[in-house]
């Protein structure tokens, strides 16, 4: 039988079910038009979904708030252009940042995880802030303009290839990678795994009570955070092109928890709700004015006193309720 | 002589100038309940966290079965067949019932099952109901802790501690604000508990210590007052002017 746990991941899972089918209908709704600016966009949106997917595994089931989930996001991107541009294969840039971020994030989670609460917070605003300003710094990066000309690539699957260039082509592909990473987390924290991860967000001093050792998998938790956020930011570059140190500023970590929270914090959905959702609204906003920011906070500042729990907080319990019915029945 | 199952040499340790415990050394013999009592500050909660591996001792040792055991970390200690219970409730209050058994019973498991989902562990699983039958929650397996009466969770409490099948069961009041009604059950439960599991108890109740224990240890002060059984330890002269004052 399924306990309640379970039950609500389910609830998540018919949530992405949904979003899947009007990516779908948005995508042949691009086609037809010859639309290729909000498809773009709409890529652009999974991709930040991604990274707020990472923050979630940390802050909605460890209890962890990183505030500098934009460092592997960037280093991602980074790599993956840097990688691109030496030899255009997508199977080459994924397989860089997948390896180099196991070993920083590893570094990165030791260093981290030493503290707890705000100062983890406040070593992961740090650690982010200074790779932001070395990369910021380093002249064989590109500096403050980043790297330019990341060339367009063709994903190669074999038996089809998929072209970055492609508006509705690379959307769908974007949409696929995100729906697996989303898969994959969401497989991980209903095993006994992911459930000690819950439990050291409830209540971490009892864990060691029980016979668990607390330390690894909150490494663990942070390594597998850091390497979903490296490889949606991996794809960064082979939308737009290019990459530019912006993407490790402290503003796309922050976007990224305003994101979860808005979206639903430790649902894991919410964060693809909530990436889009901002990604929209930052573009729609900022078509009619350069002071988006300012309603995008007051919109976040809404959300948290009107939905505490976030707008998948509201309705995935429902959903859950009608799943917990049908199985009764 | 066979090996006790808990032994406790000289146990100390220091709260700034208190000796909080001061020099604490027994046996406990297997399946028997073992009872600490003492007034308020004796240091008997303190003796569990040196136990338990809360809190470090500053001197002693603490063997389980013969195997020095001194110094360890709570989840090794486990591992060892150690487990307790808190005197403050100590769960995960906005998991349900069954998912905080799940828990602590899913440490069962062997280590490849760690990424199996969970509604593929049957062991757990079994355990699970098995702890919601005996300790009469199964009507409150999806309720979160947080919502349960205090009495029940003082009884989830002890069944969390026990999921991960120990040899050693620490139980620090388990009784603690409990009504009348529900303390005779969690002693009657206690009891039967004994049949598989070494227990160690810190209790007030004194009429429940007295059906309850096979041997009672009494602390006062930091030290170990005097050890026994129940009728021993009652006619004890150092005892009664420890609880009651001098006459």
């Amino acid at each position: 039988m399924a306990d309640a746990l379970t039950r609500s991941m389910r609830a998540s899972h018919v949530l992405v079910a949904i979003l899947v089918v009007a990516s779908l209908i948005f995508a042949a709704i691009g086609v037809v038009n010859g639309d290729t600016f909000y498809l773009r966009l709409g890529t652009e949106a999974l991709i930040f979904a991604g990274l707020a997917l990472s923050v979630d595994v940390l802050l909605g089931y460890t209890g962890l708030l990183s505030l500098g989930q934009a460092l592997y996001f960037g280093l991602g991107a980074y790599i993956s252009a840097l990688v691109l541009m030496v030899t255009p294969s997508f199977w080459a840039a994924m397989g860089a940042t997948f390896v180099a971020t196991i070993a920083i994030g590893a570094i990165g989670g030791f260093i981290a995880n030493r503290v707890r609460g705000v100062y983890f917070a406040l070593i992961t605003f740090g650690m982010a802030q200074v790779a932001a300003k070395v990369v910021y710094n380093a002249r064989t990066l590109g500096a403050s303009d980043g790297l330019i000309g990341v060339p367009i690539i063709k994903v190669d699957f074999g038996f089809a290839a998929i072209s970055t260039a492609s508006p509705a082509g690379f959307f769908l592909f974007t949409l696929a990678f995100i729906v697996i990473l989303y898969a994959l987390a969401a497989y991980l924290l209903d095993t006994p795994f992911g459930r000690l991860l819950i439990a050291l967000k409830a209540n971490e001093r009892r864990v060691p009570f029980l016979g668990y050792d607390t330390v690894t998998p909150r490494l663990l938790a942070y390594v597998i955070a850091a390497v979903i956020a490296a490889l949606s930011g991996a794809l960064y570059p082979m939308l737009r092109g290019f990459v530019s140190p912006e993407l490790l500023f402290f503003s796309t970590s922050g976007n990224a928890v305003i994101t979860v929270v808005t979206g639903g914090v430790g649902t894991l959905v919410g964060a693809l709700y909530g990436g889009i959702l901002l990604t929209l609204m930052k573009s729609v906003i900022g078509s009619y004015t350069e002071h988006h920011l300012i309603v995008i906070g007051l919109l976040f500042m809404g959300a948290v006193i009107f939905l505490p729990r976030g707008l998948m907080g509201i309705v995935r319990p429902a959903i859950a309720r009608i799943l917990e019915r049908r199985t009764k029945s | 002589m066979t090996t006790p199952v808990l032994e406790v040499r000289g146990l100390s340790v220091n709260f700034g100038g208190l000796r909080a415990v001061d020099n604490v050394s027994f046996a406990v013999a297997r399946n028997r309940v073992t009872t600490v009592i003492g007034p308020n500050g004796a240091g008997k909660s303190t003796l569990f966290n040196l136990i338990s591996g809360a809190v470090r001792a500053a001197a002693g040792h603490v063997l389980i079965d013969g195997t020095d055991c001194t110094g360890q970390t709570p989840n090794r200690l486990q591992a060892a067949g150690l487990a307790r219970s808190f005197q403050i409730t100590n769960l995960f209050f906005e998991l349900s019932v069954a998912e905080n058994l799940r828990l602590a019973a899913q440490i069962l498991e062997p280590v490849r099952m760690a990424l199996r989902p969970v509604a593929s562990s049957r062991t757990t699983q079994a355990r699970v109901d098995e702890l919601l039958e005996r300790f009469d929650l199964a009507g409150k397996r999806a309720m979160p802790v947080a919502k349960l009466s205090h009495g029940e969770q003082r009884r989830l409490e002890v069944a969390v501690a026990l999921a991960g099948k120990p040899k050693i069961l620490l139980l620090d009041e388990p009784t603690q604000g409990m009504s009348h009604g529900d303390t005779a059950d969690t002693a009657h439960l206690i009891k039967s508990l004994a049949s598989d599991v070494t227990v160690l108890l810190i209790e007030h109740d004194i009429g429940l210590v007295m059906s309850l224990s096979d041997t009672v240890i009494v602390m006062h002060q930091g030290q170990k007052l005097a050890e026994g059984t129940p009728e021993a330890v009652r006619g004890n002269p150092d005892v009664q002017s420890a609880y009651f004052g001098h006459a």
